[in-house]
């Protein structure tokens, strides 16, 4: 009876949130998809390390992020898919994400969308987490396995860059080159 | 403590109402007499706001199949197929997110000229009718469960899955059979500690094939999600908004999915040794065709 204790109403619950999640860390739905596919996968593979009680949206996001983690450190070590790649890191070219018909939604929420896709991927992450997912500090940290002052700092530099770009302040066009 | 130290990360706890009691009445008290850092602090809360509008809507998107299938059974032979077989996945999702974006503007097209399917909204209005009746929402009662599977079943001339909505907050009151436009139709009803109730109906309607895609529709205030799979239309309404609704939707959906497959009557999820037989055929086409045993889930 043990032998699956990942709950599965749970698991299938937490797949729009696992969706969005992928989609801000690769910026594209399609990719995103596939992200969640082999999230899924390796939650199946390390279920007997998931403890019961605890919070399940945590732990497939962890799972996430490491799986993210490691296919881009991969693709970057395959000279075919470096520029690729980069261009997710600095954000922007590679956001194809949806955005709602245009007669529905406030400029401002398009635009937001856009801006986010600018930021940084460490960046974009830990907002989601924090603005979007509300979750704790210390459970973003655990999640990205980095120190609570770094998630401290991404928010606060997530968050300056969003506001000067609503300002106008950063121009839209601004791409910087490694 | 430095009483007139703020910082950064005060403004941004306060903010994301984050900060730990002990400091909170420090903070709040800098606040009152800085206009400058209350400024900074509802900046922070106008743009947590507009994010959530930003990117909260995705929530409400259909779900691919392949997803939900991954997110049921833990299979090794389903696995590897898809492995070998992900490049021409990688092709599907891309068309299934195209179609699924597609149905979110219907949905809204739906919600905004009040024109569901029939289907659609025969379920709301059944809904409405029997959710609000408080002597006798049902004809069977929960406790009789394994009877009104069977009694469903035996009607519909299939084999009727109840989910259980327990882990969601959701538990079973009963159900009836009620009339459909050609077909019988059975309804089952849950309600949480708050007193909402949420009708799952479902009827056999003979598979289109393809892809299973959840659509939306709003009538009266009752909020419908309806899908379709191989053998079976199904409607879940209830008051709660399309977000949450949805969410439910997605568990009843991967319940059903589960229950179908499922081999051996009563267990829940699919034996998960890594040489379990599985032969089932993972993907938008392949549903069981084979008549399911088992009854309940979970």
């Amino acid at each position: 009876m043990t032998d699956a204790p990942l709950p599965q109403p749970d698991l299938v619950a937490a797949l729009p949130r696992l969706r969005r999640y992928a989609r801000v860390l690769t910026g594209d739905s399609a990719r995103a998809d596939d992200l969640v596919q082999e999230t899924l996968a390796r939650g199946w593979e390390k279920r007997r390390l998931w403890q019961a009680g605890t919070d399940l949206r945590a732990w497939l996001f962890t799972i996430m992020h490491n799986v993210f983690v490691n296919q881009r450190a991969q693709s970057h070590r395959d000279a075919q898919t470096v520029s690729l790649d980069a261009a997710t890191e600095a954000g922007g070219e590679s956001w194809h994400v949806p955005v709602p018909p245009q007669q529905f939604v406030r400029v401002e929420v398009v635009e937001m969308i856009a801006h986010v896709g600018r930021l940084p991927a460490d960046q974009r992450e830990t907002l989601l987490l924090a603005a979007v997912e509300e979750m704790k500090y210390e459970e973003i940290a655990q999640v990205l396995s980095v120190p609570v002052g770094t998630v401290m700092s991404r928010l606060s530099r997530a968050r300056e860059k969003l506001r000067r770009m609503a300002d106008g302040e950063e121009a839209p066009s601004l791409k910087r080159v490694k | 403590m430095n009483t007139t130290t703020i910082t950064d990360d005060d403004i941004a706890a306060l903010a994301d109402g984050q900060l730990p009691a002990d400091r909170r009445a420090l903070v709040e008290a800098a606040i009152a007499r800085e206009p400058s850092l209350a400024a900074r602090v509802a900046d922070i809360r106008a743009q947590n706001s507009l994010l959530r509008d930003a990117f909260d809507p995705w929530l409400a998107e259909a779900v691919p199949p392949r997803l939900v299938e991954a997110a049921v059974p833990p299979r090794a032979v389903a696995r590897s197929r898809w492995a070998r077989a992900w490049p021409a996945y990688a092709v599907a999702a891309t068309l299934v997110l195209g179609v699924a974006t597609g149905w979110l503007g219907r949905g809204f097209v739906l919600e905004l000229s009040g024109t569901p399917t029939t289907f659609a909204r025969q379920a709301a209005y059944t809904h409405a009718l029997y959710s609000a009746d408080q002597r006798r929402p049902v004809e069977v009662w929960a406790n009789e469960e394994a009877g009104l599977v069977r009694w469903l079943s035996r009607r519909l001339g299939y084999q009727a899955h109840v989910p259980n909505l327990n882990s969601i907050g959701f538990a079973l009151v009963g159900g009836r059979l009620v009339a459909g436009n050609e077909k019988p139709t059975a309804l089952v009803m849950y309600e949480n500690a708050e007193k909402q109730r949420l009708t799952l109906q479902w009827r056999v309607s003979k598979g289109r094939g393809g892809e299973t895609e959840f659509r939306y529709a709003h009538e009266d205030g009752v909020g419908v999600f309806y899908w379709i799979d191989d053998d079976c239309a199904y409607a879940l309404s209830g008051p709660l908004d399309r977000t949450r609704l949805l969410q439910v939707a997605h568990v009843v959906y991967g319940q059903i999915m589960a229950a179908e497959r499922a081999p051996v009557p009563g267990s829940a999820p699919a034996p998960s040794a890594p040489g379990a037989p599985a032969t089932i055929v993972p993907g938008p086409a392949g549903s069981p065709t084979e008549p399911p045993k088992a009854t309940i889930s979970g």
